[in-house]
C-alpha cells in the first residue's frame, strides 16, 4: 500500500515534470513572443485551479502535437487541466456526444456547417457579444470572419457561437522554381498569364498540371477548391456569398462558368498529368510528388497551404519548392480574392473554463506559439509576424492578411449534404465526362429537396 | 494494475453473475414446484412453462435495450423532421421513394445481396473440405481466415494496393494494374469503371467473410458421424459423391446460416464502401447513404432513420423463411 | 487394389494444389501489406511491394554545395562531394530535370559556365574559373540504383507510440468481458430456443434473425443517452453491456443453430433419466456445443478487438481511456496518407487475434467427434 503511494507520488512529480516539458518556449524567454498578453490573461483568470476542460477537435498525430503545444501555456496561467482527444470521425462524434447529453466542454469545428447545425439545436452556448466585436476589430477581414461564426440559435435569434482560431489559405499554386528556371517559365502574375502558361508547357510537350481529387471517403474535395477560387474570379463576393447559401441557384449560368473554368484546367488531356481519366482517381496526397519527379510529371499543384505534409521527405519548401498565389484576373476589378479555411471552437457546457479558454485564443500570445512551429496562419493583425517560422510562411500570412476579399471555403459553407456530398460527387461525375451544366442541375437537384 | 484488477473483477462478477441467476433461479424454480411428490406432473408442466424464460430472461433483457428501443427509436424519428422537433408523417418515406441515389443503394444491394453471400458460402465450403484433409490445414485455415481478423481500414489500404491507378507507362503500385501492363494492356482506374466497380468491392467484402463461412462450416462438417461416411466409402461413392450427397446435405442447416448472416453482413455493408470510394461512382449502398444523412454535415435524422428503418424492413423475408424453419424442426 | 492407391494420391495431390492455390489468392493481398510494413512511405508510393526484392532505380537530384563550400585549387574554384547514398550505385546523371540521366559516370557536363564531372564511386566535382556566387547548391540530377531496403522503423514507431502499453490494457479490459458474458448469456437462450417447448418459440427466434440486421449508427445517440441518464455514463461499464448487446444477436443465432442440430435422442434419455434442465445443459450440451463456443469467441474477440467507433463512443478518446485502435489511428494524423503506419499498424493489431485464432483452433475441432454421440 505504501509502496503504491509512493509510486503515485513519483508519478505525479513525473507527470507535472513533463507538463513544464511540454512548454515548447519557456515563459518570458523570447521577445518574439508577447509574453505580456499572457501576463495580462492571467491577471484576469487566476482563478480556476481544478477545474478539468476537455476540448474535441479534428486534429490527429503531429496537429495534435501541436494543439497540444499551446494548451500548457492557458493550463499554467489558468491552472486548468486541458483534456484534448481528437477524432478522426470528429463529424460524428460531435454529434452524437453532443445528442447523448455528454458533450466535450469546447469543440473544434473543421467546418461552419455542423456548427451552425448544432448551434441551431441548441447545443452550443452563445459566446458573449464583445467576442464578435473582437474578432471585427482584430481580423483582417474581421466582418467576414465574424459572419462566418453567426448563426441563429435555438430560437432564432443570431448570435457568435465560436471563435476562428487557426486558417488556411487555399488559393496557392505549388511549383519547383529550379524546374521553372531549367525551363525558362516565368511565374503569371495575373489568371490570363496562368492559362498562357498552362498551353506554354503543355505545347513544349510537358504537363502543366498535378491534379488529384482522391480523398478515401471525400474524394472529390480538392476541385471545390478550385471551383471556389474561380468562382471569386469571375464573379463578385456577393455572389459568391449568394452561392453559399443557394440564392444564387448551383445551376446558374455563373456557377457553370466557374466549373467550366476548373474543367479547361482538369479536363485537357494536354494539361494533367496521367490524363484526365487519373484525375479522380489520384489521391489528392499523392498528386503533388509528381513536380518533384525527374523529368518532372508536372509544374504546377493547386492546394491549400497545408498540402506541403505530403512532399517528398525532405523537401525544403522556399527551395526546392515554392508557391505562388492563385492568380486574380488582369482587370483587376475584383481585387486581390482568397478563398481559406479555418477551425472554430464552441463552447458547449456551462464550465467557466470554457470561456476562458476562448479569451485565451483571443491573446496574440496563442497564435504565436503555434505560429513558430508549423502548419499554423492566422489573421489576427495583433500578432507578430516575426513569429512565424520561414520567409515562406510569412508570404503566406501575409496572403492572407492582405486580401482585398477573404472568402471561406464555400463548400464547408454549404449545408453538408451538399458541401461534405453532392459537391464533391459532382466535381468527381464532371471531372469523369458530365457537362457543368449537367453537374450543376444534379447538384441544385439535391439542394432543393434538402430545402 | 489497478485497471487490471477492475477487469479481473468484472470478469469474475459477471460471470458469476450469470451463473447465480441461472442457477438460482432454476434451483428456486424446482424449489417451489417439485419435480416429484404428489403434485409432480403438475409442477412439471408449471415449471416447464417458467424455465424457458428464466433461460433467456438476459438475453431478452439486452437485446430490448441494445436493439429494440433504438429501432423503435429510430421509427420515431423516421416521421420526424431534420432535428426531430416536429412531425412529418410519411413524407421522410416519400421524399425517399424519389430519390435517385436511394434508387441506385436499392439496386446496389440487391446485387450485393446476391453475389457476396453466394460466393463467400461457396469459397468457404471449398475452403473447409480442401484443408480438413491436408496436413498443413490448419496453417492453410490460418492463412484465409486472416483477412476477418484485419480491420475495416486495414482491409481498404490493402486493396488500395491492389486496385490503384498510375499513369499508363509509369511504374505501378497496384498488383492489378501491374499485371495488366505487365501483358501488355492499359491500366484501368479500377473503382471508378461503372458498374464493374460494385463488383470489384464485393470482392473485397468475399475476401473477408470466406474465414467466416469456412469455420463455421469446418466445423460442421467434422460433426458429421464417421459412420456415414464410412459405409459410403464401403458402398464405392467416389470422393465427389460423398461430398455432394451425403456431406453437403447433412450441413444444409449450417450452410442456411452462414449463408443468412452474410446475408445480413452484407445488407450492413458500411465500412468498405466507406473507405473505399464513399458511394461515389455509382457504388452508393443502404447503409452508407444512411451515415451520410445522420452525420454528414448538417444531419438529418429523419431521413437517416428512414433508410435504416428500410434497410430492417428488407431482412422481413429472412425472418418469415426463419419462422416456417423453426416450425418444421418442431415437427 | 494398386489402381485405387493411385487414384488416391493423385487426388491427395489434386486437394493439395487446389488448396494452395485458394491459399496463396487469399493471402496475396495481405502479404502485400506486410510488405509494405517494411518499408518507408517514399518507397512505397515510388513502387509496388512485389518488386522491393530486387534492387530498384531511382531518380532524384542532390545539392552540391553552396559558395561557402567551395576550395581554391590553382587558378580553379572547387566544390566537390558524393551523390550516391550508402548501396546507392549511379546509372546516370544530369544537370537538367528534363533529361536527368542525360551523361554516364565520367562524363564532364556544362553547369551555368562551371565544368561537373561525376564518377562512378559517385563523387563529383565542379569547377569553374570564377568564384562560385549561388547562395544554394546546383541540383545534379542522379539515377541510382539501390539494393533491396528493409527497414523495421515503422514498427519500433508504432511499438514506442505514447500510450501504447497503456492502450493494450484498455483493450484487453474491454475485451475480454465483452467476449465471455455474451456467450454465457447467449448459450442459455440459445438452449432455450432450440431444445424447449414454449410459445412464441419461433417467432422470439425469427426476432433475433431480425435483430442482426439493426445498424449499430441508430443504436448509438439512444444508448449513449441512456447511459447518460442513468449514470452509467462512458465507461468500462457501459462499453461493456453496449458489446454485449450488440454481440447477442449473432451468438444466439449460431448457438442455436449448433445446438439444435445435436442428436435428438442423448437429451430425450437424460430427460428420462430425470436430469433437471440445467443439468441437461451443463452436463451436457455445453460440452457438445464447444466448437461453436469457440467460434463465436472468436468471432466477437475479433469484433471487440477491431472497433473503434463503440468504444470512442461508450469509453471515450481521452489518453486514459483510448484503445489500441484509437492509438493506432492517432498515429496516422489528421489527413490520412501514412500508409507505413497504417501497414504496421494492422500486422501489430492483427497478431493477438491470431494467436487467439491458433489457441482456439484446436477447440473448434472437437466437440462432437471427441464428446459422447459416439459412445451414445
Amino acid at each position: 500500500m505504501k509502496r503504491n503511494l509512493l509510486v503515485s507520488v513519483a508519478m505525479i512529480a513525473l507527470t507535472s515534470g513533463a507538463a513544464q516539458a511540454q512548454m515548447k518556449f519557456p515563459i518570458g524567454e523570447d521577445d518574439t513572443f508577447n509574453w505580456a498578453s499572457l501576463e495580462e490573461f492571467k491577471a484576469a483568470h487566476g482563478d480556476l485551479s481544478g477545474q478539468t476542460l476537455t476540448v474535441l477537435g479534428p486534429w490527429l498525430g503531429g496537429d495534435k502535437d501541436l494543439f497540444e503545444s499551446v494548451i500548457p501555456y492557458f493550463e499554467d496561467a489558468t491552472g486548468v487541466d486541458v483534456q484534448y482527444s481528437g477524432s478522426d470521425s470528429f463529424e460524428q462524434q460531435i454529434v452524437i456526444d453532443s445528442e447523448a447529453g455528454s458533450p466535450p466542454d469546447v469543440a473544434v469545428f473543421p467546418q461552419p456547417g455542423l456548427a451552425a447545425g448544432l448551434a441551431a439545436k441548441g447545443q452550443l452556448k452563445p459566446l458573449p457579444d464583445e467576442v464578435g466585436q473582437w474578432i471585427t476589430d482584430n481580423y483582417a477581414a474581421g466582418d467576414s470572419w465574424k459572419k462566418l461564426v453567426t448563426y441563429a440559435g435555438p430560437d432564432g435569434a443570431e448570435h457568435v457561437y465560436a471563435f476562428p482560431y487557426k486558417a488556411d489559405v487555399k488559393s496557392l499554386v505549388w511549383y519547383v522554381p529550379e524546374n521553372f528556371e531549367d525551363a525558362g517559365y516565368e511565374v503569371p502574375e495575373t489568371l490570363e498569364d496562368l492559362r498562357a502558361l498552362t498551353e506554354q508547357i503543355a505545347a513544349d510537350g510537358e504537363k502543366p498540371w498535378c491534379i488529384g481529387l482522391g480523398s478515401g471517403g471525400a474524394t472529390g474535395w480538392p476541385a471545390t477548391d478550385w471551383v471556389e477560387d474561380m468562382m471569386l474570379r469571375t464573379n463578385s463576393p456577393e455572389d459568391y456569398d449568394a452561392w453559399t447559401t443557394n440564392e444564387l441557384k448551383f445551376n446558374d449560368p455563373k456557377v457553370v462558368k466557374a466549373i467550366d473554368d476548373f474543367g479547361w484546367f482538369a479536363k485537357n488531356e494536354d494539361f494533367v498529368a496521367g490524363g484526365v481519366g487519373s484525375v479522380a482517381a489520384t489521391d489528392f496526397r499523392d498528386s503533388p510528388k509528381g513536380l518533384f519527379e525527374s523529368p518532372p510529371a508536372c509544374y504546377l499543384h493547386h492546394a491549400a497551404s497545408f498540402i506541403t505534409t505530403f512532399f517528398p521527405e525532405g523537401t525544403i519548401v522556399g527551395e526546392d519548392a515554392d508557391f505562388f498565389y492563385m492568380p486574380a484576373p488582369a482587370d483587376g476589378s475584383l481585387g486581390q480574392p482568397v478563398v481559406g479555411g479555418g477551425t472554430l471552437f464552441s463552447v458547449l457546457t456551462d464550465n467557466p473554463a470554457g470561456p476562458a479558454f476562448i479569451e485565451f485564443l483571443q491573446t496574440p500570445l496563442a497564435h504565436e506559439i503555434w505560429m513558430a512551429q508549423q502548419g499554423f496562419l492566422t489573421p489576427h493583425t495583433g500578432v507578430n509576424p516575426e513569429a512565424y517560422t520561414d520567409e515562406t510562411v510569412k508570404r503566406m500570412g501575409d496572403v492572407l492578411l492582405n486580401a482585398t476579399t477573404f472568402r471561406f471555403d464555400g463548400s464547408d459553407l454549404m449545408p453538408g449534404a451538399i458541401g461534405a456530398g453532392a459537391f464533391w460527387t459532382g466535381m468527381v461525375d464532371f471531372v469523369g465526362g458530365k457537362s457543368a451544366q449537367e453537374v450543376a442541375d444534379q447538384i441544385q437537384a439535391t439542394w432543393d429537396t434538402i430545402k | 494494475m489497478d485497471l487490471f484488477l477492475l477487469a479481473v473483477v468484472t470478469i469474475a462478477v459477471g460471470v458469476l453473475g450469470c451463473v447465480a441467476w441461472f442457477w438460482g433461479s432454476n434451483y428456486i424454480l424446482d424449489t417451489v414446484f417439485p419435480p416429484r411428490g404428489p403434485n409432480a406432473g403438475n409442477n412439471i408442466r408449471r415449471a416447464g412453462m417458467i424455465r424457458p424464460w428464466l433461460f433467456l430472461g438476459p438475453a431478452i433483457l439486452f437485446l430490448g435495450i441494445y436493439l429494440v428501443y433504438p429501432v423503435l427509436n429510430s421509427l420515431w424519428l423516421s416521421m420526424r423532421n431534420a432535428s426531430s422537433s416536429t412531425f412529418v408523417g410519411a413524407s421522410n418515406y416519400n421524399w425517399l421513394a424519389g430519390d435517385a441515389k436511394f434508387r441506385e443503394s436499392m439496386i446496389n444491394n440487391f446485387f450485393w445481396l446476391l453475389v457476396v453471400p453466394a460466393l463467400s458460402t461457396l469459397f468457404g465450403l471449398i475452403a473447409a473440405q480442401l484443408t480438413d484433409r491436408i496436413r498443413w490445414g490448419n496453417i492453410g485455415k490460418s492463412l484465409i481466415f486472416m483477412p476477418m481478423a484485419i480491420s475495416f481500414v486495414g482491409a481498404g489500404v490493402i486493396w488500395k494496393f491492389i486496385y490503384e491507378y498510375r499513369e499508363p507507362g509509369t511504374e505501378q503500385i497496384g498488383l492489378l494494374n501491374a499485371i495488366v501492363q505487365a501483358f501488355g494492356g492499359t491500366p484501368q482506374t479500377w473503382l471508378t469503371i461503372q458498374p464493374w466497380n460494385n463488383f470489384y468491392l464485393m470482392i473485397v467484402l468475399v475476401w473477408i467473410q470466406t474465414g467466416f463461412a469456412m469455420v463455421i462450416l469446418s466445423a460442421a462438417l467434422r460433426g458429421i458421424p464417421e459412420e456415414t461416411i464410412e459405409a459410403a466409402v464401403l458402398d464405392g461413392a467416389s470422393p465427389w459423391q460423398i461430398f455432394f450427397k451425403i456431406k453437403v446435405p447433412q450441413i444444409m442447416g449450417t450452410i442456411a446460416v452462414v449463408w443468412t448472416t452474410i446475408t445480413i453482413v452484407v445488407l450492413k455493408v458500411f465500412d468498405i464502401v466507406f473507405v473505399m470510394t464513399n458511394g461515389q461512382w455509382g457504388t452508393q449502398v443502404l447503409a452508407n447513404l444512411m451515415y451520410d444523412w445522420m452525420f454528414r454535415g448538417t444531419p438529418d435524422y429523419g431521413r437517416g432513420s428512414a433508410i435504416a428503418i428500410v434497410l430492417m424492413i428488407l431482412v422481413l423475408p429472412i425472418m418469415i423463411w426463419n419462422i416456417r424453419n423453426v416450425r418444421k424442426e418442431m415437427r | 487394389m494398386e489402381g485405387m492407391a493411385g487414384q488416391k494420391s493423385s487426388l491427395t495431390w489434386l486437394v493439395n494444389i487446389a488448396a494452395l492455390v485458394l491459399v496463396v489468392m487469399w493471402t496475396i493481398p495481405t502479404a502485400g501489406l506486410f510488405v509494405s510494413s517494411f518499408r518507408d512511405r517514399d518507397q512505397i508510393s515510388a513502387t509496388g511491394w512485389w518488386k522491393s526484392m530486387t534492387s530498384s532505380e531511382q531518380t532524384g537530384f542532390v545539392r552540391t554545395g553552396t559558395a561557402d563550400d567551395q576550395t581554391q585549387d590553382g587558378d580553379l574554384y572547387v566544390l566537390e562531394g558524393n551523390v550516391l547514398g550508402e548501396g546507392q550505385s549511379l546509372v546516370g546523371w544530369g544537370t537538367r530535370s528534363r533529361e536527368p540521366a542525360a551523361y554516364k559516370a565520367g562524363e564532364t557536363a556544362e553547369l551555368d559556365g562551371a565544368q561537373l564531372t561525376v564518377n562512378e564511386d559517385g563523387s563529383y566535382r565542379l569547377e569553374s574559373t570564377a568564384p562560385f556566387e549561388m547562395r544554394r547548391g546546383e541540383r545534379i540530377f542522379v539515377t541510382t540504383a539501390s539494393p533491396p531496403h528493409f527497414t523495421l522503423s515503422n514498427y519500433s514507431r508504432v511499438l514506442s507510440a505514447e500510450g501504447i502499453g497503456r492502450a493494450f490494457m484498455n483493450t484487453m479490459t474491454v475485451t475480454i468481458p465483452a467476449t465471455i458474458i455474451p456467450i454465457l448469456i447467449a448459450a442459455f437462450a440459445a438452449y432455450a430456443l432450440a431444445w424447449m417447448e414454449f410459445p412464441g418459440r419461433a417467432l422470439l427466434t425469427a426476432a433475433v434473425v431480425g435483430l442482426l440486421v439493426v445498424p449499430l449508427q441508430v443504436a448509438l445517440i439512444p444508448l449513449l443517452r441512456l447511459h447518460n441518464e442513468i449514470g452509467i455514463g462512458k465507461g468500462y461499464l457501459g462499453i461493456w453491456l453496449a458489446h454485449t448487446g450488440f454481440g447477442l444477436p449473432l451468438a444466439i443465432y449460431l448457438l442455436r443453430n449448433y445446438m439444435a442440430g445435436l442428436p435428438r435422442e442423448v437429451i430425450e434419455s437424460a430427460r428420462v433419466d430425470g436430469a433437471t434442465e440445467f443439468q441437461i445443459f451443463r452436463k451436457i450440451i455445453l460440452p457438445l456445443s464447444f466448437p461453436a463456443l469457440a467460434s463465436f469467441a472468436i468471432f466477437q474477440f475479433l469484433w471487440v478487438w477491431n472497433d473503434l467507433l463503440v468504444a470512442t463512443v461508450f469509453l471515450g478518446n481521452t489518453r486514459e481511456q483510448l484503445v489500441m485502435t484509437g492509438v493506432l489511428r492517432e498515429l496516422m494524423g489528421s489527413k490520412g496518407g501514412e500508409w507505413e503506419i497504417l501497414a504496421t499498424s494492422a500486422f501489430i493489431s492483427i497478431s493477438v487475434p491470431l494467436l487467439v485464432f491458433f489457441a482456439m483452433q484446436k477447440y473448434l475441432v472437437r466437440g462432437l467427434l471427441a464428446g459422447s454421440v459416439k459412445g451414445g
